[in-house]
């Protein structure tokens, strides 16, 4: 079992000026399951196969435990990987495919089939040893992937998505059995995901990545509760987290005929005239359409145990007092409701956040504002 | 919905049995698809023509192979008869056999031919591996420059070849033509692979790169399996051009004992038609076409295009 760092690291792709990992500082400690998550070409995959020793790292360093593994060849970096697409040899039955490693490492034929067993049976897949992967439905394919790492017994466990060529029935459950496994195993792990659901489940920690860069590197309920700037409150969270923007006066920030007073701190953070206020969908109180935001529903997802209501206002770029030419468009806003409640589309309503449940974040930065 | 689903489950469990259904013989095609149009009309038209008249010629050179001269030119679409009533079915195949030395050229084509495939294959392989999946700097210019090797036609070099192994006095040799043939078909076999390995998928490189096999190691034992349908198409499509090799037998081959099918058959059309033995020199013609055609027949179906099936998803 190992740490893993990334100091600096930074990589370059042919012919683009920006690097597609810039300077990446992250420590991961030993027998911890973080999670790479971002949108498509933030990078995440990049920093994965950094790691496993697939891409160069053009700057900076790369750390498994107490080696520098920049230059290291991937087979002497003592990592296992679990490809998107599984990449198992079609040519070699299930127990072939698991025991190639320890075939190559010389590992004497008793001991190699004792370690296939073991990990065959972790995974359920003793039936199946001597079938070939095309013979095998998707989610066998995923365990045999899986099998094959767990069978090196190595440092890190490096996985690329491995969740998302499942049907969405299958990925959820595997999503608790591999974060169960690696629990029990305790093999550091970082695994890469565009999905949020599958990064707050799973992940001890969950590093939010953006265009090569680190946004924020936090325990699931501190990035839920503390999103660092705007990028991450609405990447964290589903539905997205409602962003208004809204003018700043000396009072604090009107909202809906509300002012969210502003401490000093905030006040002396904020570097423009307009700041951001967050509020998560199950952030607002409903009242009666006089009162607070006025909202009209235009769409209602029913969900059965809950309820979310999307509608538009304007009312808060009024208040902001901006003239009409420059009025931005009616914000969609996303309300929760508990499920099977009584609204529909076109109905009015008002809507008024509640208390603790404001984030405001600076708009020219997009950082948040102090919270005391 | 509950009660829909109820109520056909309580059918199926009430004792009738569920109407057998069977699937259409021809499953109905997508709309549109069958449409006459008067492409497909002369594409099926020139396809099946072409069809039919390749099966008649291979009809008649089987058929003429069995038949005597007479037979030949007054009934040439007619079964064999004379021979048969003869007793000696096989008298044009046991002709062509012992006076043309058809044994002896036998031998040396098959050893020929299977020694040459063999050999531009595991050449090839390697080489089109490291020229598509290595990295190697220049590897693009490289390809290109083997390439440029198919375009030259191996006809003009006729002579240049002649002298150079003149030389080094491997004229008249099997191995000297060995050497040849080899050389002159490297070119298309490697860039006939370089696109097969080219298609196959990088993860499975880094899979073993990953479960620690080296460059070799992952070249062996997990890309030459996965290009096996390649290979097999290359050794095929190279075997049956040796086979029928002609115009370098004649030139570099000048003994009887050296002599492959093609070049003995050459020989042998000069006496065979001296003494109008045609129905030899067609039965000649057939134990050359014959392998090749029974060779394909087996090995086509074993290039399997869907080997990589079941590496990804």
């Amino acid at each position: 079992m190992a740490t893993v760092s990334f100091r600096g690291a930074t990589r370059y792709y042919a012919g683009n000026d920006k690097p597609a990992v810039d300077g990446l500082d992250l420590e991961v400690a030993d027998g911890e399951f973080l999670v790479l998550v971002g949108p498509s070409g933030c990078g995440k995959s990049t920093t994965l196969r950094m790691l496993a020793g697939l891409e160069g790292v053009d700057d900076g360093q790369i750390w498994i435990g107490d080696k520098n593994v920049t230059d290291m060849e991937p087979r002497a970096r003592d990592i296992a990987m679990v490809f998107q697409n599984y990449a198992l040899y079609p040519h070699m039955t299930v127990h072939e495919n698991i025991a190639f490693h320890l075939k190559i490492a010389k590992m004497p034929k008793d001991q190699r089939d004792a370690r296939v067993q073991e990990a065959a049976k972790l995974l359920d897949l003793e039936p199946y040893l001597d079938r070939k992967p095309a013979k095998l439905s998707g989610g066998q394919r995923q365990r045999v992937a899986m099998g094959r790492a767990i069978v090196r017994q190595p440092q890190v466990f490096c996985m690329d998505e491995p969740l998302s060529n499942l049907d969405a029935k299958l990925r959820v459950q595997t999503r608790t059995q591999i974060a169960s496994l690696q629990r029990r195993l305790g093999t550091t792990t970082i695994y890469v995901t565009h999905d949020q659901v599958e990064a707050m489940t799973m992940g001890d920690r969950v590093a939010v990545m953006r265009d090569g860069l680190l946004q924020q590197c936090d325990t699931p309920v501190g990035l839920f509760a503390k999103p660092r700037n705007v990028f991450v409150a609405g990447f964290i969270g589903s539905p997205a987290m409602n962003l208004i923007p809204a003018r700043l006066s000396d009072a604090g920030v009107a909202l809906g005929g509300a002012t969210i007073p502003l401490t000093p701190a905030q006040k002396a953070a904020v570097t423009g005239t307009e700041v951001i206020v967050g509020i998560r969908p199950e952030g607002w109180d409903t009242v009666a359409a006089s009162e607070g935001l006025p909202v009209t529903i235009e769409a209602v997802e029913e969900l059965g145990s809950d309820q979310y209501l999307y509608g538009s206002s304007e009312a808060e770029v009024v208040a902001a007092g901006e003239d009409v030419e420059h009025r931005e468009a009616p914000h969609p806003i996303v309300i929760r409701t508990p499920g099977m409640s009584d609204w529909s589309r076109g109905q009015q309503l008002g809507v008024r956040p509640r208390t603790g449940a404001v984030h405001l974040f600076d708009k020219e930065t997009g950082n948040r504002l102090p919270d005391a | 919905m509950s009660t829909t689903a109820l109520s056909s489950s309580s059918t199926g469990s009430t004792g009738q049995p569920p109407p057998r259904r069977k699937a259409p013989r021809r499953p109905k095609p997508a709309p549109g698809t069958q449409r006459i149009s008067p492409l497909r009309v002369i594409g099926l038209t020139v396809v099946w023509l072409f069809t039919a008249f390749n099966l008649l010629v291979l009809y008649w050179l089987i058929m003429a192979a069995f038949k005597t001269p007479l037979e030949i030119f007054r009934e040439p679409l007619s079964l064999p008869a004379t021979l048969f009533e003869r007793g000696t079915p096989f008298r044009n195949f046991v002709y062509a056999w012992e006076s043309a030395e058809f044994g002896t050229a036998f031998l040396n084509t098959v050893i020929l031919v299977a020694v040459c495939s063999v050999v531009i294959v595991l050449v090839s392989a390697p080489a089109a591996y490291a020229l598509s999946r290595l990295g190697v700097r220049g590897s693009g210019p490289m390809t290109a420059f083997i390439a440029i090797g198919m375009g030259v036609p191996f006809q003009t070099v006729i002579i240049p070849l002649f002298i150079a192994m003149s030389e080094i006095d491997l004229n008249n040799n099997l191995f000297g033509l060995a050497l040849i043939y080899v050389a002159l078909s490297l070119p298309f076999t490697v860039f006939l692979l370089t696109g097969f390995f080219r298609s196959l998928p990088d993860e499975l490189e880094e899979a073993a790169s990953i479960d620690g096999a080296s460059a070799t190691r992952t070249f062996w034992s997990i890309m030459l399996p996965l290009a096996r349908g390649g290979l097999i198409t290359a050794l095929i499509l190279n075997a049956i051009g040796l086979w029928n090799e002609t115009l370098l037998a004649i030139v570099f081959l000048q003994e009887n004992a050296n002599f492959t099918l093609a070049r003995a058959l050459f020989t042998f059309y000069n006496a065979a038609s001296y003494q109008s033995e045609y129905g030899g020199l067609l039965a000649g013609v057939a134990i050359i076409v014959l392998p090749m055609l029974v060779m394909y027949i087996l090995l086509a179906r074993r290039i399997i295009t869907g080997l990589t099936l079941g590496a990804g998803k």
